[in-house]
């Protein structure tokens, strides 16, 4: 039985959208394997994600086996190392996978991927600081990388060392700027570090970055009512002790408006006029959390 | 449907206009005048089967998508702009929780 339509779709958007939904890979591509060579160049990618998705389920015996076609096609290929490597990862010591990349780094220095596989096992196995080190010789060499920038803020805010998290979170605004998430992402990441006008800041941009379209007062979906939170959250404890900001960031002149027109925001999405008869679930909390002064 | 229905009309019309025209220029060349213009119906009758089938496309066309940064942020997910698939590590609980029974020890 070869794909359907729309699971080779399915298959296209996550490539596109880079999702890591291994579960639901394994089961639209497993069928894949006797198939491909119908499908022309894009079954040789569709390989390569059911042998990322395999791995990550576990099915090390279908993982072997896509490998096996790969390496047959393609063979002296650096992406194939890659997928080499991961299978690695999955079986062996760190110290084997280590040497194996080391050994493919000393014939060509500059290979990106295989570095950044070499800085993921540093992480996994704890030595975080060599793994910091090497992510900022790679971001020194490849600075475009927002990958590796996300994974620099990620390890430093796993280390609860917020600043130097949110310089991070500053290239990556930079390099992709009409981004919500990353927005979102920074905004959070300033009012952990206890930087609440900046934090308020970037809550509005991330705010007015996804509703920038919308013409109808229809209520906040996705993302937008994390930031409207975030807003609210924000506005509410400027206006109950004013807090320094270790930016300078100016704090906003109307902020007893700001805070109402957020609360409306908020209440809005959990109104039930929304859903067909109950109240959606988490209403009363809203509610409750909102009027509190 | 009434899009198709337009569509397949003008299709038709067009069709009709024009092998009424080579009938038309074939009989001015039986009589010796192939230099004769078309009549005016003809011209009429191809004019009104491109307008049905302006009309008939336009009806036929599949519902408008959102083109506008903004609806295509709307759509994604933040486990998919941070998932950062280039350091993601596969070794984790996947390997217990989905490969199956088959795999899974025994407690004895």
């Amino acid at each position: 039985m070869s794909l359907s339509h729309s699971a080779l779709e399915k298959l296209a958007t996550f490539r596109v959208n880079n999702t890591r939904a291994s579960q639901e890979t394994f089961q639209n591509a497993s069928t894949v394997l006797k198939s491909f060579k119908r499908l022309g160049d894009d079954g040789w990618a569709v390989l390569e994600q059911l042998f990322l998705a395999s791995v990550d389920v576990g099915r090390l015996d279908v993982a072997d086996e896509c490998l096996r076609q790969l390496g047959k096609q393609f063979p002296h290929s650096p992406r194939v190392d890659v997928l080499t490597g991961i299978r690695m990862e999955a079986t062996e010591s760190p110290d084997v996978v280590l040497e194996y990349y080391a050994q493919l780094l000393d014939a060509d220095s500059a290979n990106a991927a295989i570095w950044k596989r070499k800085i993921s096992v540093l992480r996994r196995t704890g030595k975080i600081e060599k793994a910091v080190e090497e992510l900022l010789q790679l971001l020194d060499t490849f600075y475009t990388d927002v990958e590796g920038w996300l994974e620099l803020a990620d390890i430093y805010t796993s280390c609860n060392q917020y600043i130097p998290a949110l310089q991070a979170l500053s290239h990556v605004l930079l390099l992709a700027a009409q981004n919500p998430f990353y927005q979102l992402q920074f905004a959070e990441t300033a009012y952990t570090a206890g930087d609440i006008p900046l934090a308020l800041k970037a809550f509005l941009v991330a705010v007015e970055m996804s509703e920038r379209d919308l013409s109808d007062k229809s209520p906040p979906v996705g993302i937008s009512v994390r930031a409207w939170l975030g807003v609210k959250l924000c506005s509410r404890r400027l206006l109950l002790n004013s807090s320094p900001s270790a930016s300078n960031t100016p704090v906003p002149k109307n902020l007893h408006l700001i805070e109402e027109l957020a609360t409306e925001r908020v209440l809005g999405v959990y109104s039930s006029k929304n859903s067909a008869s109950r109240a959606p679930e988490g209403r009363d909390v809203v509610v409750g959390w909102v009027g509190d002064r | 449907m009434l899009g198709t229905v337009l569509l397949t009309f003008a299709a038709i019309t067009v069709l009709h206009a024009a092998f009424s025209t080579y009938e038309h220029l074939s009989h001015l060349k039986a009589m010796g005048r192939p230099e004769g213009s078309l009549p005016i119906d003809i011209i009429v009758e191809a004019l009104f089967a491109l307008i049905c089938g302006t009309l008939g496309a336009s009806l036929n066309a599949p519902p408008l998508k959102e083109i506008s940064w903004a609806a295509e942020m709307r759509k994604r997910n933040i486990d998919e702009m941070d998932s950062r698939l280039g350091f993601a590590s596969f070794v984790n609980r996947g390997r217990n929780l989905f490969s199956g029974p088959s795999s899974q020890t025994k407690l004895k």
